[in-house]
């Protein structure tokens, strides 16, 4: 019987569920956990608080299945749920100087040294690992939920704003800015590590 | 086209959501400008990383708790003490 739940889509999982299948709801969560985790881990930063929204996320699902409508898929709903839970804990922990209007953008290039050429690979050192989480970090949660599902999860704009219940333009503008904020983040990071190699270097 | 323009049409552009005319136009001011060029390459290079980076592992135990939840609010559910949430995504 498992085995038939294995074979089913997510809808038919859903229906099942909502006529109170227990199983059927386990299948969902065993499609889904890592998903939750991942986008959840990617948000916070911390596995404790990872663990406490992926709890929450199936305990929400589960108490608002009979809710669910199907007027958006599963997958949708169940990471609507996940970055919801997220943004509330990040608002709960982030400082409240942290503002999405408290942006760093420029209006025209200034001369920044390109850190670019070379190949992943070389780049991404732990150190470099570590400015990345330290930049994602930096963001308002506005922007770092649509940074993480863009960028880090491989949503489409059109999937995030359906998630997020935005329109694709502010996705876009969001999206844009965080990739900025981020940017300049990593280019204050490899300036700073490539300025004392080269004075260690000369002395 | 200006620098400026070209700065915000930047993740438009790595997103290939620029019109074609208009991809042209800033592929050749790239071309041109190296200090456009430089946030061009730094953007495109930020993305790359984080799209290399490592997907989470769940840590060991986190099934199994997230499994003992689910079944503890199941039975209360079924001795009448769950409470529906019509609203569960918090929108």
């Amino acid at each position: 019987v498992a085995q038939d739940l294995k074979a089913l889509p997510d809808e038919a999982l859903v229906l099942r569920a909502q006529a109170d299948d227990e199983r059927a709801f386990g299948e969902l969560v065993g499609r889904y956990e890592t998903k939750v985790y991942s986008l959840a881990m990617k948000m916070l930063r911390n596995p404790e608080d990872a663990e406490d929204v992926l709890q929450e996320t199936f305990l929400r699902a589960y108490r608002g299945l009979k809710s669910f409508r199907g007027n958006s898929t599963f997958s949708t709903w169940i990471y609507r749920i996940t970055a919801n839970s997220a943004l509330m804990k990040l608002r709960k922990k982030q400082l409240p100087t942290v503002s999405i209007e408290d942006a760093d953008e420029r209006e025209a290039p200034i001369n920044i040294a390109d850190w670019s050429p070379g190949p992943v690979e070389q780049l991404l050192t732990l150190e470099t690992q570590q400015a990345m989480s330290d930049a994602i970090e930096a963001l308002p949660a506005e922007f770092r939920q649509v940074f993480v599902l863009r960028d880090l999860e491989g949503h489409s704009n059109a999937d995030v704003a359906e998630i997020l219940d935005l329109s694709v333009a502010a996705v876009k503008s969001r999206l844009h800015r965080a990739r900025l904020k981020v940017r300049n983040h990593l280019t204050r990071f490899f300036n700073d590590t490539r300025g004392q190699k080269a004075m260690g270097a000369r002395s | 086209m200006s620098c400026k323009e070209v700065l915000e049409s930047i993740s438009s552009y790595l997103d290939e959501e620029l019109k074609e005319e208009i991809a042209v136009e800033m592929h050749k001011h790239i071309g041109k400008c190296s200090d456009c060029r430089a946030e061009f390459d730094t953007l495109t290079m930020t993305i790359k990383l984080y799209k290399h980076s490592e997907t989470p592992q769940m840590p060991a135990g986190c099934h199994d708790r997230l499994i003992k939840t689910l079944e503890i609010e199941t039975m209360r559910a079924k001795q009448g003490g769950g409470e529906p949430d019509p609203n569960p995504t918090g929108v």
